[in-house]
């Protein structure tokens, strides 16, 4: 059986808790930025904004003449905003928000799918590969998961410009701000890493799957 | 009945419906601060009074043209230049330090690009951002911060100031804790004492002055780079209707004199419209105020925005920004013309507060009789205690600052009693060195206020 039938069979017979597993982690993950900005912040949001994502998307697609620019636009626009906003003085300062951008959530949905996707591979009844290599996708999962879920946080506090980037979760973790806006450009390689990271962890769990696999079959002949 | 009789309504309402969809409604969208008083010229009083809309062209290729004009309100520039870049604004408005961040991360794009069409106001010296302390903490000057916690909007033009300020007095990075806070907490936590010291933009560090909750102790004048704000435009938007960027130009100037002609009226109002109190506001946009209404784009004006653009790159890693590409005085100069004013006269109009206000009078805002001006600082002390002997309420009294021409609170600023009478100052070691000199007394508000009596 070659790695890529293995990976193919075992989240094939676990659709379901595959799938399950990939929306749960979506849904925790945002609830978990809530709850950071919740406690970092001490208060709880008094706002909630709606945004015409899909007309606004539209609106990109025409007035951008670059392909690349447009993309890059494209994924930081929100459909949801929660925050605290304050109105100590003048009309009104949002002093932090979550922003839930789909083309986010769509790169969340990926981690969470390849998270579960790796804890099934792995977990004991379907695991077939070493211990050794048990640790090493463990690890990498760790990380990729890790390095995938910093820059996608979509939070935003007044003191970082006020608009919504991954640094911010940097900032709020004691980061000077200096340090994490001279660390925004980095992002998108935070994340390819991450995912770089996620697949290998696949990579090895399947290929261990296929060298015992082999092994077994050559014990039963 | 003929069938061409028949026709004709037919046609005509055919043709009304094609009329109907050759009309264009073009889409003009402004990104403002309300929380920022330099912007107004071309934010909440343009929207408030509905100036652009009084300056929108209406012939040629606009005859049949409807206008769709929004406006959105934002705490900085940084949100203004993200919606800018997906299209959501035509024109943003902002400080300094935003504005280049603005041109800088248009530049980086393949395909896009802003235009900076028209300054909204000015402060030669750099007045509107400071640093301000508890009010009766025991800091008088940048120099006392040796070793404190001082907090800035990183990426503000404040923050542009405090890093200015402190490598002039010859401090680095470790001789203070920075730390990064927003206006509304910093004012917060100068109110609590929370934190040694607070450096913000207009109008933040009035606000607190006014409040009772803060004191000046540096003020953005003493980095002599020049503190300014203004318009960009995106550029295909000015392509495609350069009469509306020249528009939006032309509100702006409207708003300028809108304000000259009647400031009390103008701060009542403009209070109510953003929230912050007339009071503060006064100390903007009255004659001898912070803020120097004027559109037009100086050279002066460059130098300091490149200047500015070093120090972000220094400090952020911002992409570089080509200056020629993105200055641009084609559509205020037009907008000049079309006003019938000289633009040329204007741009080399430069105002100094400290030659500009050195024989203004001070002010007393009673809150029942309105403003009151007196010629001396006796007159105005003398006419404060006459006031409270009657129990009146006296929403704010104006002095200016000796050293550099500043309009101040009454309240806050120290007071030299010498032989010749009473002079006024923004900073207690300007006071000192000024009693030292004509040996005279340094006191503040109250003890002036007490000498009346003696």
């Amino acid at each position: 059986m070659s790695r890529i039938d293995f990976i193919k069979n075992t989240l094939w017979q676990n659709l379901l808790a595959w799938l399950g597993l990939a929306v749960v982690f979506s849904v925790l993950y945002y609830l978990a930025l809530m709850m950071a900005l919740i406690i970092r912040f001490e208060g709880l949001p008094n706002y909630l904004n709606f945004h015409a994502w899909a007309f606004n998307i539209e609106r990109i697609w025409l007035s951008t003449p670059s392909w690349l620019d447009m993309l890059l636009i494209m994924k930081d626009e929100w459909l949801l905003e929660i925050g605290f906003m304050n109105y100590d003085y003048g009309t009104g300062i949002s002093e932090w928000s979550l922003f839930i951008a789909p083309v986010k959530v769509l790169g969340v949905l990926l981690l969470g799918i390849l998270l579960s996707a790796n804890y099934l591979l792995l977990r004991n009844g379907n695991r077939v590969c070493s211990p050794r290599a048990t640790r090493g996708a463990g690890v990498a999962t760790g990380l990729g998961a890790t390095l995938v879920s910093l820059a996608s946080i979509t939070m935003s506090w007044v003191v970082c410009c006020s608009t919504p980037t991954w640094v911010v979760g940097l900032a709020m973790m004691g980061l000077g701000v200096s340090t994490s806006l001279w660390l925004e450009p980095v992002g998108v390689w935070v994340n390819i890493a991450g995912y770089f990271f996620l697949l290998a962890s696949l990579y090895i769990a399947a290929s261990r799957a296929t060298a015992n696999s082999r092994y077994q079959v050559d014990a039963h002949i | 009945m003929n069938i061409r009789t028949k026709l004709v309504p037919v046609i005509g309402l055919l043709s009304a419906f094609a009329l109907q969809a050759q009309a264009e409604t073009i889409r003009i969208a402004i990104g403002h601060q309300s929380m920022c008083t330099d912007t107004y010229t071309a934010g909440i009083v343009v929207k408030e009074l509905k100036l652009l809309e009084k300056h929108l062209p209406t012939t040629g290729k606009y005859a049949d043209v409807e206008y769709d004009v929004s406006w959105s309100d934002y705490s900085s520039g940084g949100p203004i230049t993200n919606q800018m870049m997906a299209n959501k604004l035509n024109f943003g408005v902002m400080g300094d330090y935003p504005l280049i961040v603005n041109g800088a991360k248009f530049q980086a794009t393949d395909s896009l690009r802003t235009k900076y069409i028209a300054g909204t106001g000015y402060n030669l010296k750099g007045s509107g951002n400071a640093i301000v302390v508890p009010v009766d903490s025991d800091i008088y000057s940048i120099e006392d911060l040796k070793g404190k916690d001082v907090s800035v909007p990183v990426g503000s033009a404040a923050w542009g100031m405090l890093l200015k300020g402190m490598q002039d007095t010859g401090f680095s990075k470790k001789d203070y804790m920075l730390k990064n806070q927003s206006p509304a907490v910093g004012a917060a936590n100068i109110a609590a004492k929370k934190i040694d010291a607070h450096a913000d933009f207009c109008p933040w560090s009035e606000l607190m002055e006014f409040r009772g909750t803060g004191r000046k102790i540096y003020d953005g004048s003493e980095t002599g780079v020049p503190y300014l704000h203004g318009v960009v435009v995106r550029e295909d938007f000015a392509d495609k209707y350069p009469e509306v960027a020249t528009a939006f130009v032309k509100a702006v100037y409207e708003a300028g004199d809108w304000i000259r002609a009647d400031p009390i009226k103008a701060v009542d109002l403009m209070e109510k419209w953003t929230g912050v109190e007339k009071e503060v506001l006064y100390i903007y946009f009255s004659e001898g105020g912070h803020l120097t209404l004027d559109p037009t784009i100086k050279p002066k004006w460059i130098d300091a925005l490149a200047f500015n653009h070093g120090v972000l790159v220094k400090e952020k890693a911002i992409p570089p920004l080509d200056f020629d590409e993105w200055v641009t005085e084609e559509y205020v100069q037009a907008a000049y013309k079309d006003l019938g004013k000289s633009y040329k006269d204007e741009k080399n109009a430069m105002v100094d507060p400290a030659l500009a206000n050195a024989s203004l009078p001070m002010e007393i805002w009673h809150s029942r009789e309105g403003i009151s001006a007196y010629k001396t600082i006796e007159d105005l002390l003398a006419a404060i205690d006459g006031f409270r002997k009657t129990g009146a309420k006296l929403n704010a009294t104006y002095v200016y600052d000796k050293e550099t021409g500043l309009k101040l609170f009454g309240k806050t600023a120290f007071y030299v009693l010498t032989d010749s009478g009473f002079e006024t100052f923004l900073r207690k070691p300007d006071a000192d060195a000024f009693a030292a000199a004509a040996k005279g007394k340094v006191m503040d508000y109250e003890a002036a206020l007490a000498t009346l009596g003696s």
